[in-house]
């Protein structure tokens, strides 16, 4: 049993500009079905405005789902009443981009690493101590660094403690929102290695969310790529990068400049820029910038279909038999 | 098109927000101790006037048919009989908000034009002598109270020199232009009669200076900072990337994007001073809103105080209202929703 | 050779005392070349570029030679550097929105730059400026010129912001960060561009990027900094290939490659020091794997490490001292300074 489902998942704002002003709805997350096993790693990926980030946190339920169901553990959580998923929220924790905005400014590191376990009341000071300090060894802190603030530490560092945060409290599935995007290459190394390190101790699940293609293949087992609210392929790392089925996901894998001078690709530019959710296109929403598109993708709304085993696409024109020929290289 | 559905709408809006004005001030006055009727006959009246006064004023009535009876009289212009000048409230207001009317014109004028580019040079100059000095007049302005301040002008400019008038809106002996404003200097020049114009403008002076002061202190202090703020922005680093002069960046780029704020406050003293400065006023013996406010407050003149109360409220909202359609206008990114 | 900069030290007054954030950059720009500057945030790669275009905050302190066409513009007047700021080089920076000025139509801010250093009339400008949006691949020129920056997106923005830069045909162009704030499939959009100006209008280029693919992708030669130096110099193949200076190495290897599954990512340990407590001798000596004892205390000179490769780190320098006897002194010299 997987440790979290979603299933046909949908996150619809509402927006009103000014005081009379008229509504407009963005569809944010539009239909999304996945699941992550226990221990797997989940690489979301996609451009700005695609509901990467939305879709982490209605999964975490900081927002309520417009419609559609969250298990977690096989439990339908998606209509859970808050003191049941206070009691959850312990199982699942997130990480944020930004380690200093969400590190409280004016509390020492053990404060920040205590308060979750004072909350969900586990044990006495005593006990709570040590997992503490048990915790900041792991995340390479000196135990005379717990009274410090934030400030006093440097951006990998803040985020290592963001994410010993979210671990205090024995959590499954760790959702974490561009984790390394603020951090220089050599730091975001040091706190990929973690998380890698961390997940094989804890048996933790990840849904890693990332516009960094590299950086979702180096840590993911299986990725799914989303455009404007809707999961456009997914499937096993390796077969995604290597076999890339959906127009879109091929157009981004050749887009990332490779630091390799002596390779040269043939690259897929697309013309245009992300459409605005406000107004999704008809049919398939990337048909506006789609190479491939034919009149059909206008009209027609393509699911998300098995192309291959274990790999999922939602484009018309990829059919289950084809999906072996497109192959392209990218190393 | 979109400016004028705008606009349109937010005249609407202003009708429940003067309703509960009106309810709100008419019940407070009616609460407060203090019988109108007794003020208004005298102190030597027998009980027998006061209670007719009474049932005439409709002070008999239960509160809410009173205000239901101001509310009727009000939508046809008619604001009650000051009980202290035994006259329309409207005739009072015609004739004393002019004179507010033009003082804040003036003051204001002088605030937008001193206040504004020692705001712009003070932060250009960050920390250097010139910033020093608008920093330190701008302090003094905004430190000095008013009332303080006008004594000394009258003290030195009228008393000891005698260059500038300390009172009124004209000379004795000059009879007022005929009334098409109210506001003296525009009357006079619609009408040609340039004596009066001219003591018209002398006498707006020195209120109109003690006036500005304290404004133009702050209106200095606010230009320096947002504009500190928008000098620190990208499209500044561009603008001089692209071998903009200093000059040019600031008046060209950076003063526009930094108008906001200072519109923010212009606003907010202009509707302000509109409801007449008291203090001023007084010094000046300006027979102006402010001065007519204090009378009425002290004679317990409800339908006087009922009228200033409501007039500053429309002013207010009105001076909003152009605000906010000005921020649209300097600023793009502000559709009309 | 297009720009020269010799021995270029930048200090800048932080709390009240100076504090110097370049030390010493020298490098060259030729013709139609582009030249990456990689490293990260604080190395100093943005302020080399504003030390260029003289576009410093007050009471910074500039010393060395900054040649451009053989003439030193460190010396021009406040007058002469804005007549070649945005005509014979100009620059792009990292967010599009930030900066363009939000309340002028982009069709104005690009013919500002004309006001500024054309004679040309309001109807030349109007047609050059109508030019350049064609040029720099946006359809519907007319309507675009009359929009603001919050109405187009955020790669149309960028390509103004290039269309401001390229209008007066600069000889140098600057671009800080160009396709950060962008989406991968827009920055690819932008780095195809740029490609196809420079190789219509024969700029040098610098490129300051912390992305190791955009250097790998457009630039020529490569210059790494680390906390206000140069470790390294090479030719790009040569860079990637054969990478000396162990940060440069550190670097490479901390990069996830994509279609290259790693089980573990090379790190850096430590981080970058501050620049009011650079340390004696190498900087990178404390994050180094290699260090030596000679590292703490002595700054080790810019050796030749190869054809067009030079590196600044002890490892190296018996044999840049065999190739190259002049830079072993001048290191040395540079030492003492210190």
């Amino acid at each position: 049993m997987a440790l979290l489902e979603v299933k046909d998942l949908k996150q619809h704002f509402t927006i009103k500009k000014g005081f009379l002003g008229e509504k407009k709805k963005v569809k944010a997350v539009d239909g999304v079905s996945f699941h992550i096993e226990q221990g797997e790693t989940l690489g979301i990926v996609g451009e700005s405005g695609c509901g990467k980030s939305s879709l982490g946190r209605t999964i975490l339920k900081l927002i309520k789902p417009t419609s559609g169901d969250i298990f977690f553990g096989g439990k339908n959580i998606t209509h859970l009443p808050r003191k049941e998923m206070k009691e959850l929220r312990k199982d699942m924790q997130i990480v944020f981009q930004d380690p200093y905005a969400s590190l409280n400014p004016r509390s020492t590191v053990r404060t920040i690493l205590e308060t979750p376990l004072i909350v969900h009341g586990a044990g006495n000071r005593q006990e709570r101590m040590k997992v503490v300090e048990g915790l900041i060894d792991k995340i390479g802190i000196r135990k005379d660094q717990l009274d410090r603030y934030p400030h006093e530490f440097s951006g990998g560092q803040r985020q290592r403690i963001g994410i010993a945060r979210a671990l205090t409290l024995n959590p499954k599935l760790i959702i974490a929102d561009e984790p390394v995007s603020a951090l220089d290459v050599s730091v975001q190394s040091q706190v990929l290695n973690l998380m890698v390190d961390l997940q094989k101790e804890f048996n933790l699940s990840y849904m890693f969310i990332s516009h960094d293609l590299s950086v979702v293949q180096h840590i993911s087992d299986r990725v799914a790529v989303m455009y404007l609210g809707k999961i456009v392929e997914i499937a096993d790392v390796d077969e995604l990068y290597r076999n890339p089925l959906h127009p879109y996901t091929k157009a981004l894998l050749t887009a990332v400049p490779l630091p390799d001078p002596t390779k040269k690709r043939d690259r897929i530019i697309l013309q245009g820029d992300l459409p605005s959710p406000i107004n999704p296109p008809t049919g398939c929403a990337f048909h506006t910038r789609c190479p491939a598109a034919t009149p059909e993708c206008k009209m027609e709304t393509p699911e998300l279909r098995e192309k291959a085993m274990g790999h999922w696409a939602s484009c018309i024109h990829v059919h289950p038999e084809q999906s072996t020929k497109t192959k392209i290289h990218i190393s | 098109m979109d400016a004028l559905r705008y606009t349109v709408k937010r005249i609407f809006l202003m009708i429940p927000i003067l309703i509960g004005i009106s309810i709100l001030t008419f019940f407070i006055s009616n609460t407060i101790p203090g019988d109108p009727a007794r003020l208004a006959a005298g102190p030597y009246a027998d009980a027998k006037v006061i209670e007719e006064l009474q049932e005439k004023m409709g002070l008999n009535d239960p509160v809410y048919v009173q205000y239901a009876n101001y509310m009727k009289n009000l939508l046809q212009g008619d604001l009650g009989n000051s009980n202290y000048s035994h006259q329309p409230v409207m005739e009072d207001i015609k004739q004393y908000f002019p004179a507010t009317l033009e003082l804040t014109f003036f003051s204001m004028f002088i605030t937008i034009l001193i206040g504004i580019p020692l705001g712009v040079i003070s932060a250009s100059k960050k920390d250097k002598a010139a910033d020093q000095f608008a920093r330190v007049m701008a302090l003094v302005g905004v430190a000095m109270p008013a009332f303080w301040l006008g004594i000394i002008f009258l003290l030195f400019f009228y008393l000891k020199l005698g260059v500038l008038p300390g009172s009124g809106r004209l000379d004795t002996g000059l009879t007022p232009p005929e009334t098409i404003t109210g506001m003296y200097t525009i009357d006079a020049i619609l009408t040609g009669n340039w004596t009066v114009f001219k003591s018209a403008v002398i006498h707006l002076i020195l209120p109109g200076i003690t006036q500005a002061a304290v404004t133009i202190g702050m209106i200095t202090r606010m230009t320096r900072s947002s504009m500190l703020e928008v000098l620190r922005s990208d499209y500044i680093r561009t603008a001089f990337a692209k071998g903009g002069s200093e000059k040019r960046v600031l008046y060209g780029h950076a003063l526009r994007n930094g108008m906001m704020p200072i519109m923010t406050l212009l606003g907010m003293t202009f509707g302000h001073s509109l409801g007449g400065s008291v203090l001023v006023e007084s010094v000046f013996s300006w027979p102006g809103l402010g001065k007519y406010a204090v009378n009425a407050i002290t004679y317990l003149d409800f339908p006087a105080v009922m009228a200033v109360t409501i007039l500053i409220a429309v002013l207010f909202i009105l001076v909003n209202l152009i605000i906010d359609i000005l921020y649209q206008v300097v600023d793009p990114r502000l559709n009309y929703d | 050779m297009l720009l020269e900069l010799n021995d270029v030290s930048l200090s800048l007054k932080r709390d009240g005392k100076y504090v110097k954030i370049l030390d010493e950059i020298s490098l060259q720009v030729n013709k139609g070349e582009t030249v990456g500057i990689v490293g990260e945030s604080g190395c100093g790669k943005s302020m080399t570029a504003l030390s260029v275009m003289r576009l410093l905050p007050e009471k910074a302190k500039l010393e060395g030679v900054i040649n451009l066409d053989h003439e030193d513009v460190t010396s021009y007047s406040k007058r002469k550097m804005e007549k070649i700021r945005g005509n014979k080089m100009a620059m792009i920076f990292q967010d599009p929105l930030t900066s363009l000025n939000p309340l002028h139509t982009v069709g104005r801010q690009i013919e500002e730059t004309l006001i500024l250093h054309t004679d040309l009339n309001k109807e030349q400008r109007k047609q050059r400026v109508i030019e350049l949006l064609n040029e720099v691949g946006l359809p519907r020129a007319e309507e675009i010129a009359s929009e603001y920056p919050h109405q187009l997106s955020g790669g149309m923005r960028q390509r103004i912001m290039i269309a401001v830069a390229m209008a007066c045909n600069p000889s140098l162009l600057i671009c800080d960060e160009p396709t950060t704030a962008l989406d991968v499939t827009v920055q690819a959009q932008i780095l195809d561009l740029m490609n196809h100006l420079k190789e219509v209008n024969e700029m040098g280029i610098i490129m300051i990027t912390h992305d190791l693919g955009v250097v790998a992708e457009v630039c020529d030669r490569v210059v790494v900094m680390y906390a206000g130096k140069i470790v390294e110099q090479a030719n790009v193949k040569e860079l990637f290939l054969n990478p000396k200076h162990p940060y440069t190495k550190g670097l490479l290897e901390s990069i996830p490659k994509l279609g290259v599954k790693k089980a573990k990512l090379g790190s850096i340990p430590g981080m970058v020091p501050s620049p009011d407590k650079m340390p004696q001798g190498c900087r990178f000596f404390d994050r180094c794997s290699s260090a030596m004892e000679i590292c703490k205390g002595k700054t080790p000179p810019m050796s030749s490490v190869g054809e067009d490769h030079t590196a600044a780190c002890w490892l190296y320098e018996e044999k840049g001292g065999e190739m190259n006897g002049s830079s072993g002194s001048e290191g040395l010299e540079a030492t003492l300074h210190n």
